[in-house]
């Protein structure tokens, strides 16, 4: 699943259009969906944004290999131009620093950014937001860093109320094919670290029920040395289970033994 | 300097190296192949007592000096993967103070090992830190050094005089364990050769088949390795040759199952006083078989085993 996170309306209907993505209910949030795809729209402000992903994520809990993009505008001194889109390195909130992973070639401007309480009419010497750091805290909890991406298009040298609902939505339309280069980067370094199908999950599962819990854990060291050491081999685990202690003991030998030889 | 070899990468101010190094939720399998490089100034001990599992050949004083964090290469069984949250780099720019730090024990004999927590020499043309501790050892005739490495590149060994206190060891595995468990590490046949290099320039020399991994054709590939070796180095130019079966710390070794990277974290070993080893009869299997291959060509005295204490 791919969740992306901004904080205005205006942010998310150019990637509504782009992505086809419905409009769902099930929260008390603003978001839009399709099958590979989660939309949040969190609001203006840390407290907004924190309140909002950390629902959605406690809802829809993600899973190895999903990834996380926010994508908003930003503020930023006159050395950037309007329009650039920045691939945040470095957040700042206060004394407070957070670090994304950034783990894939690009061609994007990285930066450090500066994560704020309010509309930024002074002047700073970085890119200006006010939901990052907290879209970070929220999200590291449930995602790995590597999996996280954060996105500015500069709207404005630190001048906010010069920023247009048209003009925040024709920025981000602008950086679609941006978007979509950064989510085929997050997702081409993303570990799979399932080594075991749904089908030979449930069957490992059911026939872990009948061993004590040490037991199961050495099973499950075994059937991980022998998926990582022969990737290719089918692995069947239905074997009938004996009746006695003794005998399910011996069959659970027999078979860590077979797996590891 | 440093930076200047990096000319087109990206730099990032940070406080304190531990601010990224020491992160959460980082995944150390996918930064293994995006590694970052954290230069630090190191506060506190470079220093660190040598461990049970490793040989300090008889010297009392023995330390290791953790002058680097992380390591260039990428193995599979290695324990830093247990050790750090972090497959990144922490290269420490103010080694002087290691060398302060070492200065009151250089009285009586001492042995540091400069490479225990990385691999120096696959970094030297980035840091220079082997050509900095052959100098100080130079300077101090109490000071033993070993050097432990996988490297080809011995650049470092060319501008520096041989020291008899210093011993390099050139960690060798079979090319097939190479090419399954030690990703971004030079060849047996290039290892081989910077070996006889550093020997005909008069360094000592050190072989370690250390770890062994035990595989299904283990008594074809590791006997094989050990004819390699003496077919093409002359046994009476190597001051040992060091034996050693796989083993971990427990609870590195739980670290190493949540990475869920290779079979070598998942084979049933048999655990003791918090540490992994192969099962006896394998273990003992292993070092008799490569003691009996290395006897053809070493008298007993000159090859070293780790074995468990029991």
């Amino acid at each position: 699943m791919i969740y992306l996170i901004t904080a205005l309306d205006a942010e998310a209907k150019p990637l509504c259009d782009h992505y086809r993505l419905k409009r769902d209910s099930s929260l008390p949030y603003t978001l839009y969906r399709n099958d590979e795809m989660t939309l949040l729209i969190g609001g203006i402000g840390k407290a907004n944004t924190m309140m909002a992903l950390s629902a959605l994520l406690g809802w829809r809990i993600p899973e190895t290999g999903d990834i996380l993009i926010n994508i908003g505008i930003c503020g930023a001194p006159s050395e950037y131009t309007i329009g650039e889109a920045l691939l945040i390195h470095q957040l700042f909130e206060g004394e407070r620093r957070y670090y994304p992973d950034i783990l894939y070639p690009h061609t994007l401007r990285e930066v450090s950014l500066v994560c704020i309480d309010s509309p930024q009419s002074i002047v700073r010497d970085y890119p200006v937001d006010m939901e990052s750091s907290a879209i970070f805290q929220a999200a590291s909890r449930f995602f790995k860093l590597h999996q996280m991406a954060f996105i500015k298009i500069v709207s404005d040298h630190f001048t906010p109320e010069s920023v247009t609902k048209e003009g925040a939505m024709d920025l981000v339309r602008s950086h679609v094919n941006t978007l979509d280069e950064l989510i085929r980067n997050l997702q081409s370094i993303q570990v799979d670290a399932s080594l075991f199908t749904s089908q030979e999950r449930q069957e490992i599962n059911a026939f872990k029920e009948h061993f004590t819990k040490s037991q199961g854990d050495a099973l499950e060291d075994a059937l991980n040395y022998f998926r990582l050491k022969n990737p290719e081999q089918s692995l069947k685990i239905d074997h009938e289970i004996p009746h006695s202690k003794r005998e399910r003991s011996q069959l659970l030998e027999t078979l860590i033994h077979t797996l590891t030889a | 300097m440093i930076r200047a070899k990096f000319s087109d990468s990206q730099v990032i101010v940070i406080e304190h190296y531990k601010e990224v190094f020491n992160r959460s939720a980082q995944s150390f399998a996918a930064q293994s192949s995006a590694k970052k490089l954290i230069l630090a100034r190191k506060e506190g001990k470079f220093l660190h007592e040598g461990s049970q599992y490793s040989d300090g050949f008889d010297i009392r004083q023995f330390f290791y000096a953790s002058s680097v964090m992380g390591c260039l290469y990428d193995c599979d069984y290695c324990y830093l993967q247990g050790l750090y949250p972090s497959a990144n780099t922490v290269l420490f720019v103010n080694l002087e103070d290691a060398f302060e730090q070492l200065a009151p024990y250089l009285g009586e004999d001492t042995l540091v090992a400069t490479s225990y927590d990385t691999d120096t020499m696959a970094i030297e043309s980035l840091t220079h830190q082997t050509k900095s501790w052959l100098g100080f050892a130079a300077r101090n005739e109490k000071l033993h050094l070993e050097i432990r490495t996988k490297s080809a590149n011995i650049k470092a060994l060319k501008n520096n005089t041989p020291n008899d206190r210093v011993t390099l060891a050139w960690t060798l595995s079979p090319q097939e364990i190479i090419d399954r468990y030690e990703h971004a590490t030079p060849s047996l046949e290039k290892r081989l050769s910077a070996v006889r290099e550093a020997i005909a320039l008069g360094w000592k020399v050190r072989l370690c088949i250390d770890p062994v991994i035990y595989t299904e054709n283990f008594d074809i590939l590791y006997p094989k390795l050990i004819d390699r070796i003496f077919d093409l180095i002359d046994s009476g130019s190597i001051e040992h040759l060091t034996l050693g079966s796989f083993r971990m710390s427990q609870s590195h070794l739980r670290s190493l199952k949540k990475l869920r990277r290779s079979d070598v974290a998942f084979f049933p070993y048999t655990v003791k006083d918090e540490m992994a080893t192969y099962p006896e009869t394998i273990e003992s299997y292993i070092l008799e078989t490569l003691l009996a291959k290395a006897a053809q060509y070493l008298p007993q005295e000159r090859i070293r085993t780790w074995q468990r204490q029991s």
